[in-house]
């Protein structure tokens, strides 16, 4: 097992690599030089050479990168130049807001998902199946922002239970915070759960018919014994690989819904870091949350091996 | 998100001046003390230093209002009123400016309000080894000065007739912050803003919330009225009005581009709409050096061929106001005749016509629905008139440096709302100046110009402006959609909101009924 460990982390290192090196290069690729940006108005021919040079941006592009790698490895993901923040000052501010908004998601996706996957697959073909697949379906070809606004109107605005935006810190006042949560974790779950859903139904309809699930109903076991004990955890393995995958479209979901209900997440601070060209926030918030999602899906290997020792053992 | 151009983002290169808030004599007996509100802004606000942010944008300027104070303020006829300053006289050629300041005025942090305050916040600014971006906006200022205590002359280069006015706005340039605060704070003051104002911050979550409390000590006694003010950013339009429609928030900023919205408000007797015709425009720049806007037969047609009301129509539900002149209604500069071209598409066809090769080039947008949207419109008008543009998409933070560059044939801008006309007007038109967009030299527009500045003697000024404005029209150099409308909705029970001057929404001196 621990051997298995070091491996996948040594796959790691390339990639994140080949993360830092995409990072760098597609942030400088945004068009608007940056000095343009910095100096607006004033931005005389002097000034941006002179600014250009001061930002070590004259300075052929792998220099930089190296240059920018370096301070990272040391710790150093650089400052913005607005605000004066630091990069990993921005991320530690910002990051409990998305992490608990996409937690929240997960949970709330996974909680709607699962017993709807296993009732489905327990009648599979039936009249409720039939009508949660299409549901599935139609909810999955709802864009968040179009959900984000409907739940406002009808929770916030008609029914006035939830409020509509905002955020309260979850150390500072647990339940206000969770009121807060309501929406913007349905509206990513929303899109999570039909997927879910689907997944573990047709993983869970192949388990059904082994022959093992056979013998226990001959032994004459109750049925939800069956399909939770006996079916489900052999049928989550897809599951898995989807919750984790899932994360990284949870982080793109988080930008559009963090904007919708104003909350102070990382969605939001690179939304706002690439509409001010604010390039040294960006990269490292990239950076940093591309390592995120790198790292959970590491978790994600390990979570196989842990389901199916088949893996672990290297011989799936 | 993001308008076509707004103020929030280019607004910074105008902003060379601009306007404050009235301390106006409201009615009495009605004000009530106390309370709280939540304000809906559209942006998040970096920080307040000048030396980290530059310029301030609308939603750090409404903030800037609570905190801070400006010397001079701005009543709703747009006359300079008095507030950190008492009084105020110049010299005979404009240049000069003498400030007497209002004595006994302590900063939140307990330093003392005085000259020697005033003028370090300036030489900060215009010290160049500071490189601060808001230098730019006090390049017409010499120096400033502080003769004793409670004095503060400024030394400007070019006589400025309006002065007082243009220190109104609260901007990076205007607000005065604690020395103390920033010497002592550095890298941090920019997140802890110290200031004279009505209002003392409190705490603030970035990207999320402001928290002001009321200033116990405030040197205009009896105000404020609230014992707190809540500023937060939200971002998207339609979930900002909702977050008024169910009491999260008390006002929230609007533009016409959520017209849907504004409308809604104005059948809503729980909701206030609170508009502002501002002075200045939504303004596009032919570069005249390029083809086929080398010809002033070109320029016109295509002036002609736009018909702004159905344009209003198209986008803004008919909210927006058509605009003939740079001015607007807004402003004290009222023309009989501003030359404006007439809206003629059978002219604009001809005048094609007689050019006799084919009309084609490009146009700069924001990559915004609402950039797209008036490149869409304005297309369809050329292609009926015989003219071929493409939309060439760019983001907001493009646009200023490709106009600096001139890599533009024709381009978005924007004059917004100031007290006077001369700073804008100067830079936008005169030879030389780096926001003389469309590459164009008149030696009688230059002229014009300088008259326009240094005339004491304002209808000799509305006179030289309105000359400016036939001129232009004339020649076609620039042309004017709409005139800028500030908006603002609020809940009913919020009271004694001043006007939206430049847009920035002033909360520090309103309370609930």
């Amino acid at each position: 097992m621990l051997f298995f460990v070091a491996r996948r982390l040594l796959y790691l290192i390339p990639v994140l690599i080949a993360v830092s090196l995409l990072t760098f290069f597609i942030a400088s690729l945004l068009p608007g030089d940056l000095a343009y940006v910095i100096l607006g108005d004033q931005a005389t021919p002097e000034k941006v050479a002179a600014l250009r040079h001061d930002m070590g941006l004259d300075q052929p592009i792998w220099i930089r990168y190296f240059g920018w790698l370096w301070n990272i490895l040391q710790g150093d993901f650089g400052r913005s130049f607005r605000t004066g923040q630091t990069v990993l000052q921005a991320v530690t501010e910002r990051f409990p807001v998305s992490f608990e908004l996409m937690i929240l998601a997960e949970i709330v996706g996974l909680a709607i998902g699962v017993p709807l996957a296993i009732v489905c697959a327990a009648r599979s073909g039936g009249a409720f199946d039939r009508f949660m697949t299409g549901s599935a379906f139609a909810m999955l070809s709802l864009p968040a922002f179009l959900s984000a606004i409907l739940l406002i109107y009808f929770f916030a605005v008609e029914l006035r239970w939830l409020p509509a935006t905002g955020y309260v810190p979850f150390a500072e006042d647990p339940g206000a915070n969770l009121r807060f949560m309501v929406l913007p974790a349905l509206t990513l779950a929303l899109a999570e759960w039909p997927g879910i859903m689907r997944v573990l139904r047709s993983d869970m309809i192949a388990t059904l018919q082994e022959d093992y699930i056979a013998l226990a109903k001959a032994k004459g076991l109750k049925a939800s014994r069956i399909l939770f004990v006996h079916a489900l955890k052999p049928s989550s393995l897809t599951l898995v690989t989807i919750t984790g995958i899932n994360i990284g479209r949870l982080i793109g979901g988080t930008v559009i819904v963090e904007t919708i209900f104003a909350l102070p997440g990382i969605g939001r601070l690179l939304v706002g870091a690439i509409y001010t060209r604010d390039l040294i926030i960006l990269q490292g918030v990239v950076l940093l949350v591309a390592a995120g999602f790198v790292l959970m899906n590491f978790i994600v290997d390990l979570l196989y091996a842990v389901l199916d020792p088949r893996i672990r053992h290297g011989h799936a | 998100m993001k308008a076509a151009i707004r103020s929030s983002t280019l607004a910074r290169i105008f902003l060379v001046a601009g306007f404050g808030v009235a301390l106006s004599a409201a009615p009495a007996s009605a004000q009530k003390s106390g309370g709280s509100i939540t304000v809906g802004l559209e942006l998040d606000i970096p920080g307040f230093d000048p030396l980290k942010v530059g310029v301030f944008d609308t939603s750090a300027e409404t903030a800037a209002a609570a905190i801070f104070d400006t010397l001079v303020g701005l009543d709703d006829n747009a006359k300079p009123v008095p507030k950190l300053a008492l009084s105020w006289t110049h010299s005979d050629d404009f240049k000069t400016w003498t400030f007497k300041l209002r004595q006994g005025v302590k900063f939140h942090d307990g330093t003392p309000f005085n000259a020697e305050a005033f003028k370090a916040n300036f030489d900060r600014q215009k010290d160049p080894a500071n490189k601060c971006r808001c230098a730019f906006y006090i390049a017409g200022i010499k120096d400033v000065q502080a003769p004793d205590e409670y004095t503060v002359v400024y030394n400007l280069t070019d006589p400025s007739v309006n002065f007082p006015a243009i220190l109104t706005i609260q901007s990076s340039n205007n607000v005065v912050q604690s020395p103390t605060a920033w010497k002592t704070k550095g890298d941090d003051y920019n997140r802890n803003p110290v200031g004279t104002g009505p209002y003392i911050l409190k705490s603030w979550t970035a990207g999320d919330r402001m928290v002001l409390e009321k200033n116990p000590d405030y040197w205009n006694k009896g105000h404020p009225y609230l014992d707190r003010i809540v500023l937060k950013p939200l971002p998207d339009a339609q979930s900002r009005f909702a977050s008024l429609q169910s009491g999260e928030a008390d006002i929230v900023w609007d533009d016409e581009y959520d017209a849907d919205n504004i409308q809604k408000a104005q059948k809503d007797p729980k909701m206030k709409v609170h508009t502002y015709a501002g002075s200045g425009a939504a303004v596009y720049a032919f570069n005249t050096k390029t083809p086929p806007f080398d010809d002033v037969g070109v320029r016109q047609a295509l002036v002609m061929a736009i018909d702004r009301k159905k344009m209003s129509q198209a986008i803004t539900n008919g909210l927006a106001r058509p605009a003939t002149n740079p001015y607007g209604d807004g402003s004290w500069v009222k023309c009989k005749d501003d030359g404006a071209l007439p809206e003629d598409v059978e002219k604009a066809k001809a005048l094609i016509k007689d050019y006799g090769k084919p009309v084609d080039f490009k146009m700069l947008v924001t990559a915004t629905p609402r950039g797209r949207n008036v490149g869409q419109v304005l297309q369809q008008f050329w292609k009926r008139a015989g003219a071929n543009m493409e939309i060439e998409q760019v983001d907001q933070a493009t646009i200023v440096p490709r106009a600096f560059m001139r890599q533009f044939q024709l381009t978005p801008w924007r004059i917004v709302d100031l007290a006077d006309p001369d700073p804008q007007m100067y830079a936008n038109f005169h030879t030389g100046s780096p926001v003389a967009l469309a590459n164009y030299s008149n030696p009688e527009l230059d002229k014009l110009l300088e008259n326009a500045r240094t005339s004491p003697d304002q209808a000799k000024r509305i006179e030289d402006y309105c000359a400016v404005s036939r001129l232009i029209n004339k020649e076609a150099i620039w042309f004017w959609t709409f005139q800028n409308t500030y908006y603002a909705i609020s809940a009913s029970k919020l009271k004694g909101l001043p006007k939206i001057y430049h847009g920035v929404i002033d909360v520090s001196d309103t309370w609930l009924e």
